[in-house]
């Protein structure tokens, strides 16, 4: 214990023989741990975000929908009434409710829409105006006009600048939707007179933004009631109910319970991760490429630390040489060499977490605007907010702390096994 | 105590540079009895070093017997020849070699804290023994505010406060002025007469050769000469060539 204690107290005393060069070193390893804090609550942040926009600007955290709907994008698989009233009686009971934010049923199909300036093909989305308030994004979007109201009823609808720019639409224009009753299979024509093709003219109720092309220039939104009269489809049928829970953590648990509960029925609940693959393929994909430009920049601090320990060590061999003589066992050199090392990773650690928080708390509290990266638009695949929050766990932070620790203890390893096999004659030079 | 410190028996040391081989000590035959005041000297080159170091367990022989303190150093291993130093044996180098990051006084009672002495009485101990050579007043300073003679004494005081059964002082007043090479000298020789301990020096220093009351000669790995100073001072010339 003595010897411990003697041990700490030279290497303690042996870190501020050159205070300079261990505050350097020490700040070389700190901005390695601050590096590895700040990317990875902008990765976790910028991720968070992602989902949150890509699911409320998609089908939510969870979704249900006809059976095959997923792989065919078939507007003629829709959910049946019972299985839709079904869902909403469930997700009123018990634990379940508690996690769901909103819930909303849509009803999905494809169409032309057109002005006497031009037309275009869209996605025309029915929802029930104040349902999808809580779980899409588009009505907080909105640029001119107003969301839809229950009193739209057949006419009003709210589309997206881009197409609202194609077609010269302006707030309370009109233009003309062409869409094809949807039969489901086995059902029978809904048109009386057969005519498969729908038109109806709708004013424009409101006009909404989002920076994404892909919604922007394509989907159009319009009462349920509107949608369902139009594609000919029986009230309280849909093509899918998307959730949005309070966490998104807890989609898998959602789902599965969905899942019980739908037993039977022909129907899929998928989890965002399934629903949007493409999304959680690329943030997989960032995941990892953040792994590996980390691991570039620990392993290139970790060679700059082993090199600068190393130095020390091979600078002290004569006086390796003369603890050894003086009756220090080798064992006992390793273990001031490592402690010498531990004492400087504490003091890089202190000084990385502080600058590393630092930095992380302005971004999660001002963000990190990237406005100007993406002046052209952003891509067609990713739905993002340009202004960057970082999110940082405890965990995230025990985790950082706990790699940089161990590399930093391990790459001491092969300087303390140096200064141990300090070979005494040739340290104390007796030739 | 043992009649002899040190016994060599046909030592033979030869350091290899790639194939150049140069013998350092060429069947060194040699006894050191407990409590002399022994140097070796002779021209660089000669062997001395290597035959203190050898002596001491920081090297080993190639061929040959050593025995220090009763105990055979070629058969002991890298732990047990560690052991011996750290209780045996205590060394003072030319240079010096105080660690600098430590106090006079933690310098001094290093040994004592690596052998596992509580700390009230290791600091009775080296502050007895500071003040016995000079030292007082001077425990909390770095080396680098020490005088090289001042540190030398520190340096003994290290090699003293386990009372070894032998000190091994490599050319300890090289860099030491004249009136700083008498005082340590006089502090050694007065831990000698007092202590009993055995004192081994190698040297260029004609103070220090005229100081020993053993002057044994090395030359190209040999002893060439080896004076035993009487009670009157007369040399007693006990082995040549």
């Amino acid at each position: 214990m003595t010897n411990l204690y003697l041990l700490v107290k030279i290497s303690w005393r042996n870190l501020w023989r050159n205070p300079r060069g261990t505050l350097l070193t020490a700040l070389a390893l700190g901005l390695g741990l601050a590096l590895l804090l700040i990317s990875l609550g902008l990765l976790d942040g910028g991720h968070e975000q992602t989902i949150a926009d890509g699911v409320r600007f998609g089908p939510g955290h969870v979704v249900v929908q006809a059976k095959g709907y997923q792989d065919s994008s078939s507007d003629e698989l829709l959910l049946p009434a019972q299985v839709v009233s079904n869902i909403e009686g469930f997700l009123q009971t018990g634990k379940i409710k508690q996690v769901v934010r909103g819930v909303s049923p849509r009803l999905l199909a494809t169409g032309l829409l057109s002005t006497s300036a031009s037309s275009a093909g869209v996605r025309v989305v029915g929802v029930i105006p104040k349902d999808d308030r809580a779980v899409s994004l588009i009505p907080q979007r909105m640029v001119e006009g107003t969301w839809l109201t229950s009193d739209d009823k057949l006419s009003g609808v709210v589309i997206g600048d881009e197409l609202a720019r194609k077609l010269e639409l302006k707030i309370g224009s009109k233009a003309v939707l062409m869409t094809q009753s949807l039969q489901p299979p086995g059902s029978k024509p809904v048109s009386v007179d057969g005519d498969e093709m729908q038109s109806t003219l709708l004013r424009v109720s409101g006009i909404f933004r989002t920076g994404l092309q892909a919604i922007d220039a394509n989907m159009i939104f319009v009462p349920l009631s509107a949608a369902q009269a139009l594609l000919g489809v029986s009230d309280g049928q849909v093509t899918q109910v998307a959730l949005l829970l309070v966490k998104e953590g807890d989609s898998p648990l959602v789902a599965r319970a969905l899942r019980k509960q739908l037993t039977g029925s022909p129907v899929e609940v998928l989890t965002w991760r399934e629903s949007l693959p493409m999304l959680a393929q690329i943030l997989g994909l960032d995941h990892a490429f953040n792994y590996i430009m980390n691991g570039v920049i620990l392993a290139m601090v970790g060679l700059g630390i082993l090199n600068t320990i190393l130095m020390r060590v091979l600078e002290r061999r004569y006086e390796f040489g003369v603890s050894k003589a003086l009756g220090l066992r080798p064992r006992q050199l390793a273990v001031m060499v490592v402690g010498e090392s531990l004492a400087l990773t504490a003091i890089s650690l202190t000084l990385g977490l502080v600058l590393g928080l630092s930095v992380q708390h302005y971004f999660a509290t001002a963000g990190l605007d990237l406005r100007w990266v993406f002046k052209a638009g952003l891509p067609p695949a990713l739905v993002f907010d340009p202004i960057l929050y970082s999110r940082l766990s405890v965990a995230r932070i025990v985790w950082s702390v706990s790699i940089v620790f161990a590399m930093a203890t391990i790459i001491s390893f092969y300087p303390a096994l140096k200064a141990a096999q300090t070979d005494l004659p040739d340290a104390l030079k007796v030739l | 105590m043992d009649e002899f410190a040190v016994k060599l028996k046909d030592v033979r040391r030869t350091y290899r540079t790639g194939p150049i081989e140069v013998p350092a000590l060429r069947g060194v035959t040699l006894s050191i009895g407990a409590g002399e005041f022994a140097a070796t000297a002779g021209p660089s080159g000669s062997g001395k070093t290597t035959l203190l170091n050898i002596i001491g367990g920081l090297d080993r022989a190639d061929t040959g017997e050593i025995w220090v303190a009763g105990q055979n150093l070629q058969v002991l291993s890298a732990g047990e020849l560690a052991h011996l130093r750290l209780q045996r044996i205590g060394f003072v180098f030319q240079t010096y070699n105080l660690l600098p990051v430590l106090t006079a006084l933690e310098n001094a009672e290093f040994t004592l804290l690596l052998q596992g002495m509580p700390a009230r009485q290791r600091r009775e101990k080296v502050e007895k023994l500071f003040s016995e050579i000079g030292l007082a007043g001077l425990e909390d300073r770095r080396p680098a505010e020490l005088s090289g003679g001042q540190q030398q004494r520190v340096a003994v005081a290290r090699a003293m406060v386990t009372e070894p059964a032998l000190i091994l002082a490599d050319e300890p007043t090289a860099n030491l002025d004249s009136a700083s090479a008498i005082a340590l000298l006089d502090v050694m020789e007065q831990l000698n007469q007092t202590t009993g301990t055995t004192f081994l020096f190698s040297t260029h220093d004609p103070q220090v050769m005229e100081r020993a009351h053993r002057l044994i000669r090395l030359r190209d790995g040999q002893i060439t000469g080896d004076e035993t100073r009487g009670s009157q001072g007369a040399a007693v010339t006990r082995l040549a060539g």
